[in-house]
């Protein structure tokens, strides 16, 4: 325990996340003014970063709503670029053994990339102070970067004229390409990238995200070698691309 | 109740669904191989799913011209966040890239 009465770890945690929180609060502040800007009211944007949490998906929904998706394909999907919070669930549980129910519940619902990643890389098992330190640092950053961002969205009429429409296909490129390590990865990519392509020239509203990203997902875990599986308790081996 | 919070409420409980079944089971055991490595490769197919159409597909026609900014702010942010620029620089530099050849175009 420290003098201000916190465990040690909840302050490490909070420290080690510092350098990670300009870049989240500019991410929740592009959200905020991007998702305004398509048509989303102030509360709606905010209700969705404090319910959802999880702002790759944010950034997926929102054109998806601007564009009048169907509800389903738009949780659907929610849902398929979430998945990813199964690995990082699994790695963390046991280091929350003898904390309440309660507690747990809440405690899921912060689970991010960053804090993650902050907390595999200080220690394996990952410490829950650290962990909860940092997810307090992250999901701080990034519900007020969004507010920021909602209040001062506005400001930009045109956003296009901008290029801004173009930072959600540039924010999963760059995250693609940080995670592209084996020959395997990339024929994932670009097989999702062709199906997807030629889906949606032919299906209406946005299902070919979630078909051509489901297919060629279990089409490689089928036929890819297993050894190319991460190992369950090797956190580098993970992608940290992901960002809040 | 609008529809967009109708959407919002949806997309919490999908996103509470993949958070909290594992971390209240307090998994102990490693989930399956195959099953890992399907969890790998899902975000390298959804992320390309998702972003290659936003550049290439416009008003339901493929758009692949070279007069077309998005297609150079793409091949700006891939190579950058390949090479390791971070993420935001790499955002920001596509970003004007596109705004940058739309003001010339």
């Amino acid at each position: 325990m420290t003098r201000l009465g916190l465990p040690g770890g909840l302050r490490d945690g909070l420290v080690a996340s510092l350098a990670l929180v300009p870049s989240v609060f500019v991410y929740g502040s592009v959200f905020g003014g991007l998702a305004v800007q398509a048509g989303l009211t102030p509360a709606q944007v905010l209700g969705m970063s404090v319910l959802v949490f999880a702002g790759a998906s944010q950034f997926v929904a929102v054109p998806m709503i601007a564009a009048g998706a169907p509800a389903l394909a738009i949780v659907v999907t929610t849902y398929v670029v979430n998945m990813r919070h199964y690995l990082m669930a699994a790695t963390l549980a046991p280091s929350f053994r003898g904390f309440r129910r309660l507690w747990l519940a809440l405690i899921a619902h912060l689970i991010n990339d960053e804090s993650f990643a902050v907390a595999v890389a200080r220690s394996r098992p990952p410490d829950a102070w650290v962990y909860l330190g940092s997810a307090a640092a992250i999901s701080g950053a990034f519900v007020g970067g969004v507010a920021v961002g909602t209040a001062l969205g506005g400001l930009v009429e045109r956003p296009e004229r901008y290029g801004l429409d173009f930072a959600f296909p540039a924010v999963f490129l760059a995250l693609v390409a940080v995670q592209l390590r084996r020959r395997a990865d990339w024929l994932v990519a670009i097989g999702a990238a062709v199906l997807a392509v030629a889906l949606a020239l032919v299906l209406p509203g946005n299902w070919h995200i979630v078909v051509a990203g489901l297919t060629v997902s279990a089409l490689g875990a089928r036929v890819l070698p297993v050894e190319d599986a991460p190992a369950p308790a090797e956190p580098h081996a993970y992608p940290q691309g992901g960002h809040e | 109740m609008s529809r967009v919070w109708l959407v919002i409420g949806g997309m919490a409980v999908a996103t509470y669904l993949t958070r909290a079944p594992m971390f209240l089971a307090l998994a102990r055991r490693p989930l399956p191989p195959r099953v890992r490595l399907w969890l790998r490769l899902v975000p390298l197919a959804v992320l390309p799913a998702l972003a290659v159409p936003l550049v290439l597909v416009r008003d339901g026609r493929l758009a692949l011209g070279l007069a077309h900014p998005p297609l150079w702010g793409a091949a700006v942010v891939f190579v950058l966040a390949a090479r390791g620029v971070n993420l935001l620089a790499s955002v920001a530099v596509a970003v004007a890239v596109v705004a940058l050849l739309r003001a010339l175009g």
